[in-house]
């Protein structure tokens, strides 16, 4: 008999997970799933373009010429549909003995998914009772155009099924203290009730930090398929029967396949030129996806570092956010017509600044994250955010250049991020 | 909304230190609910128009604005929160030494075992995406032959978890019938199908006795006091079903709740309307209950004014008989009372139709103009029938009557389920 510890080469690891596919256990269901729901997806989006112009569900292009038509808008919400009637269907495969016999770890060659027991059960569906609440929510912001301050909560909403039912099966709050910090506070220490508190600020903290890093046709699903991606990778890495992780990786996969193949089925109309805008429902339901997979399977730190682009965003673009700076509506880089191009946007402020903002500015501009122009009442400077840095620093993109430089970015963030949870890891935990 | 947060916030701490089993947790949950409905319906209406989610109310003079429709999904997603909020209370022993049966004089609510969680869950998302799918029906004006299989989709969660639960498919023959079916039979697949017919059918079937101020919520809310007097008969310790009717109460009092928290703008006169999205929302709350607490055939007794009017609306919906696009009662200003409305079909009349109309003839419940080249006959709805019969009444008149109806229908449902029981079922 093959025991997989005697294995240790990370190729064979990853051989056995492609093998997966053609075996037969609720892991290749979900590959299944994921491809057809990629597929309705990519039926359906054009299907209903129609009805949501007819519904008034349309956005403009702020980054083409103003004679263009309005596009439809939220398209996401079709999206996040076709995943959780997918999800639906597959609930009984990770719990069900299909396969006679295979059902269990198996002493084969061959990485078969085991089936979980049935107190999984209720984390799956409070798993999905919460991404359905958040598209729910998601889809009635868009209708409402919720102010930004209740839109903030929507998310911790949404994530209260999770919590509740995370206490009703007597969770966890204890974290293991990084090694820098035990000096201070012990090696393990109970957060308790703060343990709660930081799952919904991880929620929300996911979905609002994509969906600032957007504006641009095809940057939001860009982004969160790198971001997929990179978790699925991280949770092919684990399944290997030895592992007592494994359960908690198979759990992430199930979520996040169906959603790298409709998010596939989506990019294909959102992609430069856009037919179709996501709307803000596909960052709230990308960034729950990523928030509950995170929380219900333990690696909520690893999904974080995947987040690396976001969390500069959302750093850099603090002082808007808490109006330190003054903020307008839309902060997306400003279109050029007649070079067909992208240039960073920018915001007056008006003189005499106040003391936060200055020092903010005074900061800024050491770290060489601004440019400002003072004038004589008034200051002009680019606007916080991450794509108007890009444009700053290396002048005028065409918007699909823009969009690419994004996702690479963010490919680039997630090979940093690897490096930091496998190498740099030591510093920080003992790996047992 | 900050406010209505403290508030809601303050009650649950009030709760957690009054309440003393999950029962009380319950009905403390639909007195908040009902509460915060009623707070945020009138918030809500200027976005609801703004949004341009709006209805003409075609039982008034033409000259009045439009009002806000769809409100019934407040009221749901206030139930929904307020069913998140309670998830722990059935499974968690709050209440030291209270959690359990005990056999003292008082009935106190136990705790469910943990499998339970399973299917509490999915009643929710199924609800949830009952919910969600209405609320996209009112957005998006979606045909009547893809309505119809919203609720089968969104019964789906409550369907997997049924089969992943092994659940039961089996049923007890009436009496009657058993000398073709014998005693059990298993319907297999069949029983699946079953339970997606029931949610189809309870959602549609309120849709259709609706369109006049208040009839929507009236009739749901007497059914769901219906369900719960029912469940409450089963409140007792010695009774081996008093957990499926615990569970039955858990959904039925919040949603009581918070539709008396939108009944109140929504009575004549309406200053809202609660869309399609209300009716789902119902409908799949009684199929969900029924379904999951095994009393299916109890919640359909309930239902018989709702049966009632979809069998007599069979020809229209079928299209044997013309059917326009609105059948609701026409209105006269003058009077300011509701008359029956009529739909005109061209002879020569099909068979079907011909045939149709000769049974109900027959059986006094149409009406019927033979002219030159026409035919003009009463829409087929119950409320076309009660004007035919009564004469023209005043809106509110007309609610109050359907409501009423809907009481009497269900003391017979009660007389039928507790009585005559004894011919189809032998009662242990």
């Amino acid at each position: 008999m093959i025991q997989f510890e005697s294995i240790d080469s990370p190729l064979n690891i990853n051989l056995c997970s492609f093998s997966t596919l053609l075996s037969h256990d609720p892991l290749s269901v979900s590959v299944g799933f994921s491809i057809i729901g990629g597929l309705i997806t990519c039926k359906l989006v054009p299907e209903f373009k129609e009805s949501f112009i007819k519904a008034k569900l349309t956005g403009k292009d702020l980054a083409k010429d103003d004679k263009e038509p309005p596009i439809p808008e939220c398209m996401g919400v079709i999206c996040a549909t076709v995943y959780l009637v997918c999800m639906f269907f597959f609930i009984p495969f990770p719990f069900m003995e299909w396969f006679s016999g295979k059902g269990k770890i198996s002493q084969s060659e061959e990485f078969h998914a085991p089936t979980f027991p049935h107190h999984k059960l209720g984390e799956f569906l409070a798993a999905m009772l919460s991404l359905q609440s958040m598209t729910f929510l998601g889809f009635a912001d868009d209708i409402f155009d919720i102010r930004w301050r209740h839109k903030l909560f929507l998310p911790a909403i949404a994530s209260i099924p999770i919590l509740m039912v995370y206490y009703v099966n007597f969770g966890v709050t204890h974290i293991v203290v990084p090694i820098p910090l035990r000096f201070i506070f012990g090696r393990i220490i109970d957060l308790g009730f703060l343990y709660y508190v930081y799952m919904s600020m991880m929620a929300i903290f996911c979905t609002n930090s994509i969906n600032i890093l957007a504006g641009i046709n095809g940057v939001e699903i860009g982004q969160s398929l790198v971001i997929a991606c990179s978790i699925a990778i991280n949770d092919f890495l684990f399944l290997n029967d030895a592992d007592p992780a494994v359960e908690a990786h198979l759990f992430s996969l199930y979520f996040i396949l169906p959603f790298i193949g409709v998010s596939f089925g989506l990019i294909i109309y959102n992609w430069y030129p856009s037919e179709v805008f996501v709307g803000d429902t596909y960052c709230y339901f990308a960034g729950m996806t990523f928030a509950v997979v995170g929380i219900l399977s333990h690696f909520s730190k690893t999904v974080l570092l995947f987040f690396i682009p976001q969390i500069f965003n959302f750093i850099y673009s603090c002082p808007q956010l808490f109006r330190l700076v003054d903020c307008p509506r839309h902060r997306l880089p400003r279109f050029n017509p007649s070079e067909n191009k992208l240039e960073y946007s920018r915001v007056k402020i008006q003189k005499p600044l106040k003391k936060p903002a200055s020092f903010v500015l005074d900061l800024f501009e050491l770290l060489r994250l601004v440019k400002v122009d003072k004038g004589e009442t008034s200051i002009e400077v680019n606007n916080f955010t991450l794509m108007n840095l890009l444009l700053l620093k290396i002048g005028p993109l065409h918007e699909r250049t823009l969009a690419i430089l994004v996702v690479v970015i963010q490919i680039l963030a997630s090979c940093l991020s690897f490096y930091i949870r496998y190498h740099l890891v030591h510093f920080f935990y003992e790996v047992i």
